[in-house]
């Protein structure tokens, strides 16, 4: 392919009539045909043909010395054979540094000038080799990662689905949790209004059997033992005297424990009665010596908790939905393509520091002292019209101590591998970093690469 | 570059933007200004011993005594060639010797002999050489009155102010009563021996240092500040107690004074009674004041006095810190009253009266009696030398930052340039370029490889500035260090052990460079095996050099730091020359005495001019520091240091485009042109404000290209001449007054006149065009313009408004390359401007551009003249030799009319014509491609 083209230069450079006519391209040679006068490109002015490229410059757009260094806006056409042809100011004919790689510009001057057009076509041409090959490699890549990037984007998704399912349920669930809460708090309401509007030796004993049975029962197993009666229950006359173990289990009827059904229908009445023995300890305040009330209240704070605990649930779940839906929020290049970014750090030395760039995230920056400082969090994407995907911005990082703060600008190139190349700090606490990933890799590029470099 | 990294913090933190003036003395805070302001003007007590007089070939001698404290002073008067007097007072008997500014004549001034007139006990009547210049010494009281015919040009002492404290012992010291207890024995013992008995006044008058301790001693009571001194936290021990010397000069006829820079002020000098005196003290000032006498960073104590008859100058050469007042009896005048005066003739002559305090040394004055102003810079110029002569490619455009981090960076900044296609001819490396601020050492990862670096800026015909400050990391690892104490070179403190302060580095010691011998190692330190990584095309910036001393008293030197036998205190003001000096003369060793150096240097004192270039230190990005610019620069001219330029775009603070565009325009037209910024700040590269603007600082830059050859000549011209490079309006038309106190526009010789854009969003300026007889050409348009007028100009982004003045030729190189090298063989354009007598003149110089060899006469010098309708180029040197490859190539006649043939005549008597295109609604010919070589003879005539 390059040597169709590089043959072709050579060959319709054999037919270029005005090779005399120094610094212009073969496009061009049509101005310089007539060969008594000539007209400026311009069409400013006529002036005899002599004069064209005679070291002065006639014509405003200098067009009259392609090449020589007259004419302050002139340009001069380096044929480069082996290489790419191009123009450079004609300022920089003859100025003594070697700017045509065919060594063309400096045609009267003390610089030696080598021809090295062929090396640099070859060096060119194996870099765009390479180029190419990085490129062909960065779009299957690319590929890879559009694909990965799509089944990424739906696992995200279902995850999300997921996630606001569970976030439905949980609040389905809350509401139920919120009702019971709403219905235990009311039985304590109405338990404390009766507490309150009752006599209170009525109110006393106002007690249900269960509550008075649980309130023995200390081990809550269910019976009622012997020393579990030592421990609640006092004469009514004397409540620092403990009753012995054969009045206990007298009262347990002459056993060593009793369940609740023998209670009501022994103990309990005995209590209600309230003539011999009561029970011990029963603070002053009416909740707490009420059964009732206590049960109650109880029943409140293990509805209060159970609503809490699901409340945390149903946070966290609807937190990670909105973690969720703002990273999917971002924009992910039109593929999802830069989704896999996401989540990943990557880490470059710089003398003294490291730098760590979590792309969609953020940005630091670690001295071997082991201090970290933020260069900025996720902004937004910067890049070109043509490619906005080509640059990233972080921002608010770090303050600056004359004001500001710390910000990166990222700028993605093609390569096979993912990685960050460079870190530069131009101005103060702006940074500039060089990020390679074969998902910057863009097939027009390609294509244009092909016309340009050939 | 450096501004001072503890303050930073504080005023950062503040927001605000400006000078801590709290970190500076007032004169107030400074004892011996405090003490001698307090003298008011009164009937001196000094008194002249005529019978004292001498008389010699050379200088007339007299002792002064003072009836106060009987203390005698020497007073020599000298006749100096070129028209100036030289007065010099000291103590007749010092206790110990009084410093003396060495290094800063260039020699011992050739004197004139001096004839008595006349002597009564009155005084004497001095003739001073041919003319009818006398000067008179008045006895009782003393003073001088230089006198001109009947006119009285200046006098000393006129008011009574001259005041030297002697040097005396501390009396409540033990030491003290040891010596006096001593010297009243011998004088008894004296006594005895002696048979004659002397006269009461006589013994009286001994200038025996005890008794004069004795007599002193009222004096010493009451001041404070003495033997002492607290400013802030520092003290200020003054072993050698008060040593103050002043004295007062009388302007007669004169309402305009300049110079003393280093000031942020108007070129005119304003009066100072209602504040304090302008300041000079080389200081590290952070984020300076404008319009304000505070000292900054140099210090050259030289003043001109100008009226529409005369110009004079007042070199007082003492380099300790110095204050200067200066009244006038019609400062307060409103225009109103002048006019009254004059209406009725009033008797008051206009004067200015001035008056110099210097905290020690001795009182050397050089009177420089002008008369015109190229004589007073050809006067001082033969006392302190001239310009160095810069290597051309400094004139061009230099591109600095604080910092260009890495050798990648300075590679794409110089491909920058390339790329956007504005030449320029420097980058600079400020400190960050160093291995941890150890100066002659490069950063191992960021500058790994500096010869490739070089190589590549070579590779492209330009070159680098790299920082060398004067302080010097204190790290038992450095080399330079530790040479430096093994040589015992380091400034010492009051103690005896090395001075050490804090700067960039750290802790950091001071070398002395007021030796010569520590001068000679610094600048061995530069040869290229010595100072590794470096190349030819390497040059040098010294900042820091006042020296900056982070932790010490306003941001310098403690005053009892010790300079060999002599306190910081009477050295202060030159460190800084010295440090530039031992920089430049290391660069020309290393060339083995073939280049020239460019050194750039912050600090500055009277002969600083003769080491390189000076900036204005660190500004700030705002239109009045854009504004002050001209009169800072313009000051530094007129005493001498023509490479002057401050920092484009300013230091401090970012500049949005448009004033970044018009610095640039500018900066374009004033001598050092270098762009700078502090770390802080956004990147500024010429291309980074978009297109538009981009265009626009590329003109700027293209302009001062264009103008490299007017450039080189005019420095030429001040290196031979003492003349400055940028000049105030009034020192070529110095008998027009409306020029007197112009400092908006300046010219750049004499032919181009410069009224830069200084004003945000302007839509006009309005130009002074100066001289009644003159006209100019607006060099964009050649509009023609009549002098002696104010011209409104409409001004857009794109306009400097620049005048070329009719009657000169000046030569451009119209191909703008990639730097000032790539158009060493270009060919010129020659503009021709024509006067109304239709006539011009102007001069070509060209050498090598970069070595000594002009001073053997490699060059060539010519002068254009046209005249009659014909130009022609005449050697002016025909004993040296050069030879060019730049031609003719194009010349342009402004003011012209049109000839109906051209013929060009060269040395070998070949007569061709020459193509011509006139321009009718301009008046302009232009003469195409005359071909003739810029080194030979030839005649181009109109016919």
């Amino acid at each position: 392919m390059f040597f169709q083209i590089i043959f072709a230069a050579v060959f319709s450079g054999g037919l270029v009539d005005a090779r005399k006519i120094r610094g212009i391209s073969s496009s061009y040679k049509r101005f310089y045909r007539e060969r008594k006068s000539f007209l400026c490109i311009d069409g400013s002015k006529i002036i005899p043909f002599e004069q064209v490229n005679d070291d002065y410059c006639d014509c405003d757009d200098g067009s009259d010395e392609p090449g020589t260094s007259a004419c302050p806006r002139g340009r001069f056409y380096c044929t480069n054979l082996g290489f790419r042809p191009h123009y450079i100011p004609s300022s920089r004919v003859n100025d003594g540094i070697c700017d045509c790689c065919d060594a063309s510009d400096e045609y009267n001057s003390h610089a030696h000038c080598q021809n090295t057009c062929w090396n640099l076509g070859q060096k060119e041409r194996a870099y765009v080799e390479v180029q190419m090959r990085t490129l062909d490699e960065g779009l299957r890549l690319k590929q890879q990662l559009i694909e990965e990037g799509v089944l990424l984007w739906r696992e995200k998704q279902a995850q999300l689905r997921e996630l606001q399912q569970v976030a439905e349920d949980l609040q389905i669930k809350l509401e139920e949790h919120r009702r019971r809460k709403h219905e235990a708090d009311q039985l304590k309401e109405q338990t404390l209004k009766a507490l309150a509007a009752g006599d209170s030796g009525l109110g006393r004993w106002n007690r249900t059997v269960s509550s008075v049975f649980q309130l023995l029962d200390s081990n809550g197993d269910g019976s009622i033992t012997v020393d579990e009666v030592q421990a609640k229950v006092s004469f009514v006359h004397d409540e620092e005297q403990i009753l012995s173990e054969e009045e206990a289990a007298a009262l347990l009827g002459g056993g060593q424990r009793m369940d609740l059904i023998k209670f009501q229908h022994t103990l309990w009445e005995v209590l209600t009665k309230g003539d011999n023995v009561k029970i011990k300890d029963t603070p002053s305040s009416p909740v707490g010596e009420d059964p009732h009330l206590q049960a109650a209240d109880k029943a409140a704070e293990w509805e209060t908790t159970n609503l809490k605990k699901v409340e945390e649930a149903y946070d966290t779940v609807n937190m990670e939905i909105s973690d969720l839906q703002k990273k999917l929020a971002i924009d992910y290049g039109t593929d999802w393509e830069f989704l896999f970014l996401n989540s990943q750090c990557y880490k470059l030395k710089v003398y003294e520091y490291t730098y760590t760039l979590c792309p969609f995230n953020q940005v630091l920056q670690k001295n071997t002292a082991g201090t970290e400082v933020s260069l900025g969090k996720w902004g937004m994407w910067a890049g070109t019209a043509k490619n906005q995907y080509s640059q990233m911005v972080y921002e608010n990082g770090e303050p600056c101590w004359q004001g500001g703060s710390r910000s990166t600008t990222v700028t993605l190139t093609c390569g096979t591998e993912t990685a960050l190349r460079s870190v530069k700090e131009p101005s103060k606490c702006q940074y500039m970093m060089d990020f390679q990933t074969p998902v910057a890799c863009q097939p027009v590029l390609k294509q244009r690469g092909i016309h340009s470099e050939l | 570059m450096a501004p001072v990294l503890l303050l930073w913090l504080a005023v950062c933190l503040s927001g605000a933007w400006a000078v801590d003036r709290g970190n500076f003395k007032t004169c107030d805070q400074s004892a011996f200004c405090k003490r001698q302001r307090a003298l008011k003007p009164a009937e001196s007590p000094y008194r002249a011993l005529l019978e004292t007089m001498e008389l010699t070939n050379t200088k007339l001698t007299l002792q002064l005594i003072n009836d106060n404290n009987k203390v005698r002073l020497l007073l020599e008067l000298y006749r100096l060639q070129g028209n100036m007097t030289r007065v010099k007072i000291n103590e007749l008997k010092p206790l110990k010797p009084r410093y003396e500014v060495p290094d800063v004549l260039i020699r011992e001034p050739p004197t004139e002999p001096l004839s008595l007139l006349s002597q009564d006990e009155n005084g004497v009547v001095l003739s001073l050489g041919a003319e009818s210049q006398r000067v008179i010494v008045s006895a009782r009281p003393f003073r001088l009155d230089i006198m001109e015919g009947r006119e009285v040009v200046m006098s000393l002492n006129s008011r009574g102010l001259l005041a030297f404290e002697h040097l005396r012992m501390r009396k409540d010291t033990f030491s003290y009563k040891v010596t006096s207890t001593v010297a009243s024995v011998w004088d008894n013992i004296k006594r005895v021996f002696t048979s004659q008995t002397e006269p009461e006044v006589e013994k009286n008058e001994e200038a025996d240092p005890a008794n004069q301790a004795e007599t002193a001693k009222d004096e010493d009571k009451a001041v404070d500040g003495m033997w002492e001194e607290t400013f802030k936290s520092h003290s200020d021990s003054k072993p050698n107690g008060p040593s103050a010397v002043s004295l007062d000069f009388s302007l007669p006829g004169v309402e305009h004074v300049y110079g003393i820079p280093e000031h942020a002020d108007d070129l005119r000098l304003k009066t100072t009674d209602n504040g304090d005196p302008y300041r000079l003290y080389n200081l590290d000032v952070f984020q300076y004041e404008l319009y304000n006498p505070m000292a900054l960073y140099g210090a050259v104590p030289v003043m001109l006095a100008h009226n529409t008859h005369r110009t004079t100058g007042i070199f007082w050469l003492n380099a300790a810190e110095t204050w200067v007042d200066i009244s006038s009896n019609t400062a307060g005048k409103t225009v109103f009253g002048k006019m009254l005066d004059y209406v009725q003739g009033s008797s008051e002559t206009p004067q200015t009266d001035v008056r110099w305090i210097s905290e020690s040394g001795i009182i050397d004055v050089f009177i420089m009696l002008g008369p015109t102003p190229t004589d007073v810079f050809a006067q001082y110029a033969s006392l302190t030398g001239t310009q160095s002569f810069p290597p051309l490619a400094s004139l061009g455009y230099h591109q600095c930052r604080w910092n260009y981090n890495d050798q990648e960076d300075v590679r794409s900044v110089d491909a920058g340039f390339d790329e956007h296609d504005i030449p320029y001819d420097f980058i600079w490396l400020d400190i960050e370029h160093t291995d941890g601020k150890r100066y002659f050492t490069w950063d191992p990862h960021k500058f790994a490889t500096p010869k490739e670096m070089l190589q590549g800026l070579k590779d492209k015909k330009r070159k680098m500035v790299a920082i060398v400050d004067p302080h010097i990391k204190v790290d038992s690892n450095y080399k330079i260090h530790n040479e430096i104490r093994s040589r015992d070179f380091y400034v010492k403190n009051k103690d005896g052990g090395d001075y050490e302060g804090w700067c960039w580095p750290g802790n950091a010691g001071y070398p002395d460079f007021t030796r010569a011998d520590m001068r000679d190692w610094w600048a061995s330190m530069f040869a290229y095996d010595q100072y590794e990584g470096t190349m030819d095309n390497l040059h040098t910036w010294n900042d820091m050099n006042e020296p900056s001393v982070f932790n010490g008293p306003e941001v310098t030197m403690h005053k009892d730091a010790m300079h060999g036998d002599w306190e910081h205190r009477d050295v202060h003001n030159i460190y800084g020359l010295y440090v530039h000096r031992a920089t430049a003369e290391g660069l020309i060793q290393r060339s083995g005495g073939t280049e020239r150096p460019f050194v750039l240097t912050r600090a500055f004192f009277a002969g600083s001019q003769r080491y390189g270039a000076v900036w204005t230190g660190d500004n700030a990005a705002e239109w009045d520091h854009l504004k002050i610019s001209i009169p800072m620069c313009l000051s530094l001219g007129l005493v001498g240091i023509s490479f002057c330029g401050a920092d484009v775009g300013g230091f401090f603070k970012s500049p949005g485009a448009e004033l970044l565009v018009r610095w640039y325009q500018t900066g374009a037209y004033q001598p050092f042109f270098r762009a700078h910024a502090h770390m802080d700040t956004a990147r500024r590269e010429p291309w980074l404000f978009g297109p538009e603007n981009t265009a626009l600082i590329r003109e700027a830059v293209r302009q001062r290209y264009t103008l490299l050859p007017y450039w080189y000549q005019l420095f030429y011209q001040a290196h031979r001449t003492g003349y400055p490079v940028m000049r105030p309006l009034w020192v070529e038309y110095p008998q027009d007054p409306a020029t007197f106190a112009v400092d908006n526009e300046f010219l750049i010789g004499k032919d181009l006149l410069v009224h830069p854009v200084t004003e945000e969003g302007a839509r006009g300026v309005t130009a002074f065009l100066p001289g009644k007889h003159e006209v100019w050409f607006d060099v964009h348009t050649f509009q023609k313009h009549n002098g002696a007028q104010n011209l409104y100009i409409p001004v857009t982004m794109s306009s400097i408004p620049v005048f070329q003045r009719g009657g000169s030729i000046i030569p451009r190189k119209l191909r703008v390359r990639r730097s000032s090298l790539c158009m060493e063989d270009d060919p010129y354009t020659l503009y021709v401007a024509l006067n109304v007598q239709r006539t011009a003149e102007g001069e070509l110089y060209i050498d090598d551009g970069h070595t000594f060899n002009y001073e053997k006469k490699e060059f060539i010098h010519r002068r254009l003249s046209f005249i009659n309708n014909s130009l022609s180029s005449v050697n002016l040197a025909p004993d040296a030799q050069f030879t060019t490859a730049s031609w003719i190539e194009r010349i342009v006649i402004l003011g012209a009319s049109k000839p109906s043939k051209v013929i060009v005549k060269t040395t070998d008597g070949q007569e061709s014509p020459v193509e011509f295109e006139f321009d009718a609604s301009m008046s302009v010919l232009t003469l195409r491609k005359p071909g003739m070589n810029a080194g030979e003879d030839w005649t181009v005539t109109l016919q």
